[in-house]
């Protein structure tokens, strides 16, 4: 054991050393902090201002369009006010927070805020609250930004020509003179004066459909962007519904109080505790959560069994494992790789961890937030324990996998063609990773956690369905044996296998070695 | 092949400080598959010793040195190591250089030596000391805070070997030390060797340079095909091959034909046209001939003699006697 100790050490210490490792701790914080910054930060900054023109040749839709979108930008500065009180103010701690209604950024949201008087009521609200150091608030930068059309158009010219027309610029080739700058257009919204006799409706034929008129036509480069376009078909046909109400003498106003008219559903789950039923929506998230550690599961077991395979390799090629089977026996040398990089392993593990934990306090500031509800199941729940063991127990059972395969090879080429056929298996857990959850307890789920080379992932999946007790118990007997055998066998191998020089052996007369008594 | 030469031990000290032998082979065996790598293999080695393990290639060395380390069982036979059937139980007290040789690339030159010492079972700070004292005193200080892969060949087999005496073992094991380095470094090698053995290390070292081998040994293990051929001291070995004397004449030799004493006489520069050039020839003895008698014989007959010559054998000589033929063939392995 002594002999063993020495060698994992030397395999963890080496390996802490390596660019590859320190690659592996940090990539991960890396990729979490950008996946959760970078795209926030991305709509703020590197949203470019969209220039659009609008045309109402028919007189009635124009105000509406432009209101809808103002609301559009009002709602995004009521989410941006939200976020910044959540940066840089203090919690509430006495009494209710009157802005905690403004909470959803939604339409009714920005309503009640316009009628509270908008921005500079939240803001005076927030201002005892706030930081020392807090900055001024910013106001986002408008999305949509209507520009007049060009001087040499006319806009009562007819709708094809109009296109005609704008079509140098829609395409980039021209710009348009906007507040001093040169700017491209975006798109183009025309609505014919004909608009009426457009109009769909059920059981009746469409009055006017024709070559000549569309409907209201939207004339973009950009197909991908859809936004806008939602905006203004909403917009539009929000009022050609209103003036419809009215057309057939009913209450607009009252329709309009009917369409917010609604029943609440409450989703429970019977597995939570009486009068906590309630599911919130972390608890959906926090379904997801076991997905997550398959994840980390996949990705650190993959990565330091590669690790394992070149260390392995390397003492071969570089003919260093015979002066080592003169100080060790391979057993020694055998369990003594195993260790080592189970070592390392888990260090980058912690250091995940760690990250996990950091960039998360970070973001669970509210309680809104995703990230405070996940940080207290974390704490609490069995699924860190649940991890540290189901890592440990995969990795002896790949590890001696590995380092089976590492005995018989020379190179890590030679290895590749066995690699391969492991990594496909390994690929099985990857893509039923999100299938499982939706049916945590169903057929697959159950089969998958009973193939040893899965159960650490798929047990690890359904960790929040509360499975079977023989589900949980019977798998991990049965991967507990499984990894047992695997190192055993790979003992055997490993033992002739790693004085063997020149062509790998066939897999038959691997279990030849692993059938000979000793 | 001439018939095999008995060699008594029974003189030598057999005993190491312990009280028994560095190594014993009774009978060893080993099979790899249907070949037969050894066959039947004794030998004992006598303590504080150094001692050449020749044999052609594919001989079976290297498979008799992994059996003596049990890094591969025999098939057949005993062998103790310090007295232990396994070497592993006394793996502090052996030191071994393989022939395929090799380093950690990646890690530093003074950890690399100073793992292996740890290996074997010294503790980490008197193997860290030990290994920059060794890197320092075989002129590799400057390398001790590099990797590996900085060294070149030379210096890394260098490495090796520090690596494998660096805990000091009381028996060490060296495949093929010499091979790869260049002669100033072959120098310190067998510098090496000698230190061990003047302080009454046990040295087992195969090489098929036999001036390394008659320079060091003491005792030579001569083995092919897997079979023992000679176990034995250098002056035995050399005794395998009949006294020679070398004479140089322009007279007629014929007479030196009729001793008893010799067995043939053979030119090695024939007579010239003209009588007065010195013709070279060598005469082979009987085994307990004294050459002394001829040159007395070539006085008494008239035979004037511009030189006499009484070479000794070389180890060469007597390796290409005993193995020649086979070495020839010997391109299995």
């Amino acid at each position: 054991m002594k002999y063993a100790g020495l060698v994992a050490r030397r395999e963890y210490l080496e390996t802490i050393k390596t660019r590859g490792f320190w690659v592996g701790v940090f990539m991960f914080p890396l990729i979490l902090f950008l996946s959760t910054s970078v795209p926030a930060w991305l709509a703020q900054k590197a949203t470019p201002v969209r220039y659009y023109v609008l045309v109402d040749q028919s007189g009635g839709f124009a105000p509406v369009v432009e209101s809808s979108l103002g609301k559009y930008q009002q709602k995004k500065e009521l989410q941006a006010l939200n976020d910044y009180a959540r940066q840089y103010a203090a919690p509430v701690t006495n009494g209710p927070n009157p802005l905690a209604q403004f909470i959803s950024a939604d339409a009714q949201a920005v309503d009640k805020l316009n009628a509270l008087g908008g921005r500079d009521y939240y803001l005076k609200q927030l201002q005892p609250r706030l930081k020392d150091k807090a900055p001024p608030f910013k106001e986002p930068a408008r999305l949509y930004q209507p520009v007049p059309l060009p001087e040499d158009l006319q806009p009562d010219a007819d709708v094809p020509s109009l296109a005609r027309d704008l079509r140098p610029y829609l395409r980039g080739e021209k710009t348009l003179n906007f507040d001093g700058h040169a700017v491209s257009l975006t798109a183009a919204i025309l609505i014919p004066s004909n608009i009426e006799q457009t109009i769909v409706r059920p059981n009746a034929k469409p009055a006017a459909w024709s070559a000549e008129t569309n409907g209201i036509e939207y004339w973009a480069a950009n197909l991908t962007e859809s936004d806008l376009r939602d905006q203004v078909t909403q917009a539009v046909n929000d009022e050609v519904r209103r003036k419809e109400f009215l057309a057939r003498g009913m209450d607009a106003a009252a329709f309009h109080d009917v369409e917010q008219t609604y029943v609440p559903v409450v989703s429970l789950n019977p597995k939570k505790e009486a009068g906590k039923e309630t599911v919130k929506s972390g608890d959906v998230v926090l379904q997801w959560l076991p997905s997550a550690f398959v994840y980390l599961l996949w990705v650190s077991l993959f990565g330091i069994s590669q690790m394992l395979l070149s260390n392995t390799i390397e003492e071969k090629s570089n003919r260093i494992i015979e002066v080592l089977l003169s100080s060790v026996t391979p057993g020694e040398l055998m369990m003594g790789k195993l260790f080592g990089i189970a070592a390392v392993g888990l260090t980058m593990i912690s250091a995940w961890m760690f990250s996990v934990f950091v960039v998360l306090s970070a973001k669970a500031g509210s309680a809104g937030e995703i990230a405070g509800q996940i940080l207290p199941v974390l704490k609490t729940s069995h699924l860190l324990p649940m991890f540290a063991l189901y890592f440990l127990l995969g990795y002896l059972m790949y590890g001696a996998l590995i380092l089976a395969i590492g005995s018989v090879c020379n190179t890590l080429k030679e290895a590749q063609s066995y690699m391969s056929s492991l990594t496909l298996l390994m690929m099985v857990p990857l893509m039923t990773m999100t299938y499982i959850p939706k049916d945590p307890n169903g057929t697959l789920a159950r089969v998958l956690s009973w193939i040893p080379l899965f159960t650490p992932f798929t047990m690890m999946n359904r960790a929040m369905a509360d499975p079977p007790w023989i589900d949980m118990v019977g798998t991990l007997i049965l991967l507990i044996a499984s990894a047992a055998v695997a190192l055993w066998m790979a003992g055997k191998v490993f033992r002739t296998g790693i004085l063997r020089t020149g062509q790998p052996p066939r897999i038959v007369e691997m279990i030849k070695w692993i059938r000979r008594a000793e | 092949m001439p018939g095999q030469p008995t060699i008594l031990n029974a003189a030598m000290s057999t005993s190491a400080p312990n009280g028994s032998a560095p190594l014993e082979l009774r009978g060893v065996t080993k099979y790899f598959g249907e070949f037969k790598a050894v066959d039947d293999i004794s030998f004992t080695l006598p303590a504080g010793c150094i001692c050449g393990f020749l044999g052609p290639n594919g001989a079976g060395k290297t498979t008799t040195i992994r059996m003596i380390l049990d890094i591969i069982k025999p098939s057949g036979g005993s062998i103790s190591v310090l007295g232990r059937p396994s070497a592993l139980e006394v793996r502090e007290r052996i030191g071994y250089l393989p022939e395929e040789k090799g380093l950690y690339k990646k890690m530093k030159t003074w950890s690399v030596v100073a793992y292996f010492a740890t290996l074997k079972g010294m503790s980490r700070s008197a193997a860290k000391l030990r290994a920059f004292e060794l890197l320092e005193r075989y002129g590799l200080k400057d390398f001790a805070l590099k990797p590996t892969d900085a060294l070149s060949k030379g210096m890394g087999q260098k490495v090796q070997v520090l690596a494998s005496i660096a805990h000091d073992p009381e028996f060490v094991i060296l495949d093929e030390p010499f091979s790869g380095l260049d002669p100033v470094n072959q120098q310190v090698m067998e510098d090496i060797i000698r230190d061990m053995a003047a302080r009454k290390r046990t040295v087992l070292f195969s090489t098929h340079v036999m001036q390394h081998a008659e320079r060091l040994c003491e005792r030579i293990l001569l083995i092919a095909r897997g079979r023992k051929i000679f176990d034995g001291t250098v002056p035995e070995a050399k005794r395998i091959i009949p006294p020679r004397v070398q004479i140089e004449t322009a007279d007629d030799v014929a007479p030196l034909r009729e001793l008893k004493e010799v067995q043939s006489v053979r030119a090695l520069v024939p007579p010239g046209p003209g009588a007065s050039a010195p013709a070279r020839w060598e005469l082979e003895l009987h085994e307990s001939a004294d050459p002394q008698s001829i040159l007395q014989f070539c006085f008494a007959r008239g035979i004037r003699l511009h030189s006499f010559n009484q070479s000794e054998p070389t180890l060469h000589e007597v390796f290409m006697r005993l193995v020649g033929p086979e070495a020839k063939e010997a391109g299995f392995r």
